[in-house]
């Protein structure tokens, strides 16, 4: 190579290099990832003085697309496969491919010069590649000059290639994490929406409660009740095979149908026929729905039940359990499925419907709860009123291991709504007693289904009151009593402790300011920052004072 | 400290004493866990180890801020180590979290 031949490599390389920092640049800074790799394969027809340059992706068929072109012939969308043609030979070898004399290359595609009129002469292709192989490849065709393509333009389309690739990679990666986030938003959203299907809790003595706890984001099982035009109750309790999505689409298809047919008030075997002969002709790939229906007359106390597929309803009394099996298979399978119904008179008993994730709670590594534990764990709670029952078998079910959706519905006419008392102690008004007192308390709001930080909270509380009777009504540690009741009325916890000493005015308990950073009077602001209300009043006989606590519970819209 | 699972031990680690606290801190024997605390101040750093604490209520805390107040006032380090969530859940309704220094261990403690 004379000087004159040297000094103009050494200027076309310098060319070469300012070009690559350019397009890299270029492509780094990118936020519009379609307009910069336009832009570059244009800059990169020009640099490489070809007619048409183009960049070709390999999408998740396995295909390679053409999908940026610059030249006289648009081949944008053209599909290839890997190993077909120069493109697909490139990316098949992850290896640049010269096509010198296309007219005598077997690798060169014809087709599209026939069906255009473009004379491809000769060709250049470099992979684009990542850590993980082949993701495309780019593709210059002819020189303007009508010159071949050498051994030195390949290897300055290989180094043009890398930034490309590179640039590409990271738009692909953050449109993952994009599509990621929007997944997870419209689970989120699918989720909110499935669980303002499910009906409000209704207030006062309603007697029918239901619960749902999803096992992920979104639930095949639902519950409804409503009320009929009759005056009558109706309720649904359902349970979709399959999980994920397309359950919880579903989900919602049935539980609108249910509750659409089952407003006309049938008979509850022809309102689950009717279901089912809907759902058989629409449902495919093997799908079903396992449901319960019926209607609850308040007045006379009479239920009628149909079961399709659902796991047996119990019925429980003082003690005895017993259990209403299905009257049909599961919705949509057979289509010409005879559903039959019971009656019976619920009285005072407690109508249990519930999904088979109760039952399919894991009890240890792989053993399950199973309908026996599950009428243990009711038989347990029996003695609460119905709501606070259900949130402590719902609280002991959380304590093991939920596997599948769960949910339980609850058909019982409330006991009336008289207070029942949870604690009941009297004890001398020392410090000692104090360990076995918080014990009792704490035992005793756990049987309530009381999530720990709260009950800790309200046994705190409890327990500054009773010092505060020690030091401050008797003066100090005595062998007089103290007597210290809690009950519970719906979700008010009512605590009282009743002393000997002598009349306190009230007027002089206040509460102390936390924002000061001193040793004493924090019990009165602990109680204040823990009970809804607290009153301190003389006993009604004159004989020692009184202090009454209240704090409200929250159980919950639907868990 | 009638119960046997109450305990109030002290250890001079040089330069700073450790007081490792166990038990259910009540008005029963809160008042030895103040002499402790308070008899450990002069001696460069106190901590007080409170992992082992189930649960404290307000004389048990009054007995913490006046242990941190003393030292404070003889520009001494004063840190609860390694406190319970039992613990901390009633330093929070107090609103004291922000006031005493945490630690997860002795150590950190020590160095701070």
């Amino acid at each position: 190579m004379n000087a004159v031949a040297l000094a103009a490599a050494g200027d076309s390389e310098r060319r070469a290099l300012r070009f690559l920092a350019e397009l890299s640049q270029a492509l780094a800074e990118s936020l519009d990832l379609r307009a910069t790799l336009n832009m570059a394969v244009t800059r990169i027809a020009d640099f490489m003085q070809a007619e048409a340059a183009s960049l070709f992706l390999l999408d998740h068929a396995g295909l390679i697309e053409c999908r940026i072109c610059v030249g006289p012939v648009d081949i944008t969308g053209l599909k290839l496969a890997v190993g077909q043609g120069v493109v697909g030979r490139c990316v098949a070898d992850n290896a640049t491919q010269i096509v010198r004399d296309a007219s005598r290359d077997a690798r060169v595609n014809i087709r599209v010069d026939a069906e255009t009129g473009f004379a491809t002469r000769s060709i250049l292709c470099a992979p684009l590649s990542n850590a993980r192989g082949p993701i495309g490849a780019l593709e210059v065709i002819n020189r303007r000059d009508g010159s071949l393509f050498d051994e030195d333009d390949a290897e300055i389309l290989r180094l043009v290639a890398a930034p490309a690739a590179l640039a590409i990679g990271n738009a692909q990666l953050a449109h993952g994490l994009v599509e990621q986030q929007r997944i997870k938003r419209e689970l989120e959203l699918a989720r909110r929406m499935q669980k303002s299907m499910l009906p409000r809790r209704r207030r006062g003595d309603f007697p029918i409660r239901g619960v749902n706890l999803p096992a992920h984001e979104i639930s095949g099982d639902f519950y409804d009740f409503f009320d009929l035009a009759d005056g009558r109750l109706a309720f649904v309790i359902g349970d979709v095979s399959g999980k994920g999505l397309d359950a919880a689409f579903l989900m919602v298809r049935v539980a609108s149908m249910l509750r659409w047919i089952g407003a006309r008030a049938p008979a509850p075997g022809a309102w689950l026929g009717e279901v089912n002969a809907e759902l058989c002709r629409t449902l495919q790939d093997g799908r079903f729905v396992c449901a319960a229906v019926g209607q609850y007359d308040r007045a006379s106390g009479e239920v009628r039940l149909a079961s399709a597929g659902f796991p047996p309803a119990l019925l429980h009394d003082a003690g005895e359990f017993e259990e209403l099996p299905a009257d049909g298979p599961p919705l949509g399978i057979l289509a010409e499925a005879d559903y039959g119904e019971r009656e019976f008179v619920l009285g005072a008993r407690a109508l249990y419907l519930f999904s088979d994730g109760a039952t399919d709670v894991r009890t240890g590594a792989t053993d399950r709860l199973g309908e026996a534990g599950l009428r243990g764990l009711i038989a347990r709670h029996a003695a609460l009123a119905p709501e606070p029952r259900l949130r402590a078998v719902i609280g002991d079910l959380k304590r093991l291991r939920l596997v599948d959706d769960t949910t339980l519905l609850l058909v019982q006419e409330p006991c009336g709504a008289q207070a029942h008392g949870l604690l009941d102690l009297d004890f001398p008004a020392q410090a000692t007693q104090m360990r076995s007192v918080r014990a009792a308390l704490r035992h005793a709001l756990d049987a309530q289904g009381i999530a720990p930080e709260l009950r800790d909270q309200l046994v705190l509380a409890v327990d500054e009151a009773c010092t505060n009777v020690i030091r401050h009504a008797y003066g100090g540690e005595c062998t007089r009593r103290i007597a210290l009741h809690v009950a519970r009325e719906r979700d008010m916890l009512a605590f009282e402790l009743r002393d000997q000493a002598p009349a306190i005015d009230p007027g002089c308990l206040k509460p102390r300011d936390l924002s000061e950073c001193k040793p004493g009077g924090l019990g009165l602001p602990f109680i204040a920052a823990t009970m809804d209300d607290w009153k301190l009043e003389p006993a009604a006989d004159g004989r020692g004072n009184i202090l009454r606590m209240h704090k409200r519970i929250d159980i919950g819209e639907h868990e | 400290m009638s119960d046997p699972e109450n305990a109030c031990v002290s250890e001079d680690l040089g330069g700073y004493t450790l007081v490792r606290v166990r038990g259910e801190v009540d008005l029963s024997w809160s008042q030895q866990v103040r002499d402790a605390i308070l008899a450990a101040l002069g001696r460069g750093g106190v901590g007080v180890e409170l992992a082992q604490v189930t649960y404290i209520d307000s004389s048990g805390i009054a007995a913490l801020v006046e242990g941190f107040q003393r030292a404070r006032s003889k520009g001494e380090r004063f840190g609860l180590i390694a406190a319970s969530k039992q613990v901390l859940a009633v330093l929070q309704l107090a609103r004291l979290d922000k006031v005493f220094p945490l630690f997860a261990d002795t150590d950190s403690a020590r160095n701070a």
